[in-house]
């Protein structure tokens, strides 16, 4: 392998970070990155992979502060040389790049200058120079009309776009060395799967020496060849990515959940629902276009899609948070549309949301027992004080935890804990449905796993029906009987979860399975040929495309499918696709990958 | 780039601005509150001297024991005005009028624009809309004209000078709430509120108003402080509170004139009073505004 044989850039010995308490955040760590080679460094939050990203460029967070070792780069102690040098150094030799990239980027220049300029200050080079070199950056990054792009400030780019411009720029002065922190959280899988690919490429021709911190084992086992492992401010483990995987079984594709007995009638059904903003100028955007879906009781159905394909907008409309446009929800036998305000407020006991940010969820004033209490006030008049404590403790048991977090506030919890007892209160009122919208986003692989287990479970111990909306296809794998692929506010491919994942027919659907990273270092995305990416992002859900909604991005489109709009239609295999070509692209084709 | 983040600094200085706003707050609301019984002349009766200067600093400590020890009368601590009517008297007592004022117009002002704010922010509407161009319109006048056209057109009572306060004041706590819940409603409390059937107006009052306060509690500090300024001003030009009452603003125009022939004392010590209460409300604000913000 390149990295045996690479020589090493960066070398950081006994590198340590310490808090104003003098505890060391980091603390005596060593590490070498060489040319050519990405290093994986993971750890559990808190555990000190940032600060130490940091450290490496001489960086210390406040209240942080540097507080011993060396970083070598080119034989010279980085730690130990005037500020003045030492700048000269970051940038040039060793390259930053950060997550939320928007706030990264200067609001007011525009982004060729931000570029241009990094590159100025480590070459010297004129104006004009600088504004060829960003460009040319720009377009190595795989930004379409570069030129246009460079003129481009903040504000105007989307999170992926951005992080691009973030990439540029750290690559603009040629730097050996990459550190990455975190760099793809927030962005969507496809966004994601090509900005990694970028970035391996850029390792592999150019040389560069990356160091990558992620939490997320299928980036580590896609794109890194070595994982170092922090816990407490320590390096614990070094090990080869193989070897970092060993022992862990790949087990999502065997835990594909079977569907439930399909007599019962359906819990939840919309019959063409559509949503839209309307805006100032008279356009309008299409959230959702047109949706017809339902669930049965027990059932779980994944709804997968990039951000900004209707999915939140789907869900909030199944349960009348917001008022769709047009079409029609059943749910439990009754048509929600018809409903007085006061029957539809009754009727909420029976549908339940439990969303992202749990933190977001719960009130910060309240204890969390009273918040859990919330729904019972208001549906259970015929119960007690007692009997409605009785109840918050037993739910709060339901999900595996102590009923004393009935005192806690929501500041004082752990997000994966909070996220159960936001589970636990959209319980309380015993609902038939509970929409799931991205419950699991903002965890931790480990808390994620464990909030699947948890759903699975009740949903097996209490029947209740899910429309899990998520962009992780993993948990959905994992959790889902059925899935719902949504491209700008349309359902695009619908089947049974084995259907979608072993054999997804839409380019769309086949383009996210493939940007999905299995966890698996023996079947990596770099390795395997990609015909089925998507390029670009998605369009503004404002001016609609003519024809078929992916046609500008699809790998397979014809003149066709530029004028003609598809419709949903059902195949063979107990699915519906929206692509007249989706025959064609059956299960021997190319790309198929174990998941 | 990321910068690293600059440390906070000014703790410390944030925790002495708090105690000095608290102190001098605490004391004005103490004189507000006892006043009356502590002074050593009547506020509204004149004495036979007139236009007496305060005795010279050097011999404050040798009256203040004869006068509390030794049973002298008490001096005219910061003299008397061209009416014989003592300065260090009324400066106190003035406290109850300036104060009282402002925190009734405050108190008024807080709770019609918070609850205006909770309801323009939540529901939004044709009504909560013209409220809030009516709120403009209040804001686009000149503060204090504004307040010297209403009072003189109500009278120049307390009350009306406490309604006239409150109109002008009660924007500021609409738009400030109103910019929170505006921002609070999108959170996911509130929906899973919502989504559990607990009713709107449950909602703004449990959820959205405790909330939102914070803002609006920070600006009292600052508005009370303003409102007291504003009092003074309002009595200094003559549509404020009447003649003999006790207020800072009118007694710096009483004194104002006698200035000029080098009677200083009857305008410098109420305008110590209202500067040093503007300044603690003020500090008060500033440090809880430090304190929330870190």
């Amino acid at each position: 392998m390149l990295a045996e044989t690479a020589s090493t850039v960066l070398a950081a010995r006994g590198l340590t970070v310490a808090s104003p308490g003098g505890r060391a955040v980091v603390d005596g760590a060593d590490l070498d990155l060489r040319s050519g080679e990405i290093v994986g460094l993971t750890g559990p939050s808190g555990a000190g992979k940032s600060t130490l990203a940091f450290a490496l460029l001489g960086l210390a967070r406040a209240p942080f502060s540097l507080a011993g070792g060396q970083v070598l780069i080119g034989g010279r102690d980085l730690l130990s040389l005037p500020e003045e040098a030492a700048r000269a150094v970051r940038g040039r030799d060793i390259g930053l790049i950060v997550q939320n990239p928007r706030a990264a980027l200067h609001p007011m220049l525009d982004v060729g200058r931000q570029i241009g300029r990094i590159w100025r200050t480590h070459t010297g080079g004129d104006a004009r120079a600088a504004r060829d070199r960003a460009v040319e950056m720009l377009r190595l990054v795989g930004i379409n009309d570069p030129d246009r792009r460079a003129a481009a400030f903040a504000h105007e780019l989307s999170g992926g776009m951005a992080q691009r411009v973030l990439i540029a720029a750290a690559l603009a002065a040629d730097p050996a060395i990459l550190v990455a922190d975190e760099p793809t959280s927030g962005l969507d899988v496809t966004v994601q799967a090509q900005f990694l690919d970028m970035m391996w490429r850029a390792a592999k021709d150019r040389g560069t020496a990356m160091l990558l911190v992620t939490q997320e084992p299928g980036v580590l086992a896609n794109y890194c060849d070595r994982v170092l492992t922090m816990e407490a401010g320590r390096i614990v483990a070094d090990r080869p990515t193989r070897a970092h995987f060993a022992g862990r079984a790949v087990t999502a594709r065997a835990t594909i959940r079977s569907l439930p007995e399909a007599a019962a009638a359906p819990v939840v059904t919309a019959v063409s629902l559509s949503k839209r903003f309307p805006l100032r100028d008279g356009k309008a955007v299409h959230a959702v276009d047109d949706l017809t879906l339902s669930i049965r009781p027990g059932e779980a159905v994944g709804l997968v899609g990039e951000s900004g394909s209707g999915k939140t907008t789907a869900g909030r409309c199944l349960l009348r948070l917001i008022e769709p446009t047009a079409g029609r929800v059943t749910l439990a036998g009754r048509d929600l549309s018809t409903l007085s305000a006061g029957d539809l407020r009754r009727l909420r006991a029976k549908a339940q949301i439990v969303r992202q940010d749990p933190f977001d969820s719960f009130d910060p004033r309240w204890r969390l027992g009273r918040s859990l209490r919330e729904p019972l006030d208001v549906h259970r008049p015929d119960m007690d004080a007692v009997a409605k404590a009785a109840r918050v403790a037993e739910l709060i048991r339901l999900v595996g935890c102590e009923p004393a977090v009935a005192e806690a506030r929501p500041r004082d919890l752990a997000a994966g804990m909070l996220q159960r007892l936001a589970i636990a209160r959209a319980l309380a009122t015993e609902p038939a449905f509970i929409v799931l919208d991205e419950p699991t986003s903002v965890l931790t692989p480990d808390a994620r796993r464990e909030i699947v287990a948890l759903l699975r479970r009740l949903q097996d111990e209490l029947g209740v029906a899910y429309l899990f909306i998520s962009h992780d296809l993993t948990t959905v794998a994992a959790l889902c009987h059925r899935v719902v692929v949504m491209y700008l506010g349309q359902i695009v491919e619908e089947g049974t979860t084995a259907a979608i994942f072993d054999d997804p027919r839409h380019p769309y659907t086949r383009a996210l399975i493939a940007a999905h990273l299995d966890e698996d270092p023996a079947n990596r995305r770099v390795d395997r040929p990609q015909p089925d990416r998507v390029e670009g992002e998605i369009p503004s859900p404002i001016d609609l495309p003519t024809g078929c909604y992916l046609a500008s991005r699809c790998p397979m489109a014809l003149d066709r499918c530029g004028t003609e709009r598809q419709a949903l239609a059902p195949l063979a295999g107990d699915r519906t696709v929206r692509c007249w070509r989706a025959a064609e692209l059956d299960t021997d084709n190319e790309v198929r990958h174990a998941l | 780039m990321a910068r690293p983040e600059m440390a906070r600094g000014g703790g410390a200085a944030a925790g002495a601005l708090f105690r000095i706003g608290a102190g001098i707050v605490g004391l004005m609301i103490a004189l507000a509150a006892v006043g009356p019984w502590i002074v050593p002349y009547d506020p509204y009766t004149a004495t036979e001297v007139v236009s007496q200067p305060p005795p010279p600093l050097l011999q404050w400590p040798g009256l203040l024991i004869d006068t509390l020890f030794r049973g002298a009368p008490a001096p005219h601590w910061f003299g008397t005005d061209a009416s014989g009517l003592d300065v260090f008297s009324r400066t106190i007592v003035a406290a109850r009028t300036d104060l009282v004022i402002a925190l009734a117009a405050n108190a008024l002002s807080f709770g019609i624009g918070v609850t205006l704010g909770v309801v323009a922010g939540y529901y939004r509407n044709f009504a909560t809309e013209a409220l809030m161009r009516l709120s403009d319109l209040l804001q686009s006048f000149p503060v204090f004209i504004t307040a010297m056209i209403l009072v003189a057109l109500a009278g120049r009572s307390w009350g009306n000078i406490i309604l006239a306060l409150t109109l002008l004041y009660a924007p500021i706590y609409l738009r400030l709430t109103r910019a929170e819940v505006l921002t609070l409603r999108e959170r996911g409390f509130i929906e899973a509120a919502r989504a559990a059937g607990v009713p709107d107006w449950s909602i703004a009052l449990r959820h959205v108003l405790p909330n939102a306060l914070r803002p609006a509690l920070v600006q009292s500090s600052v508005t009370v402080g303003f409102a007291i300024l504003l009092t003074a001003g309002l009595s200094f030009v003559g549509a404020g509170v009447r003649p003999p009452t006790p207020e800072w603003g009118l007694m710096i125009a009483t004194g104002a004139g006698q200035i000029v022939l080098g009677d200083w004392w009857p305008s410098l010590f109420p305008g110590i009073a209202v500067s040093l209460t503007v300044f603690g409300f003020a500090a008060l604000g500033h440090a809880l505004e430090r304190r929330h913000a870190g």
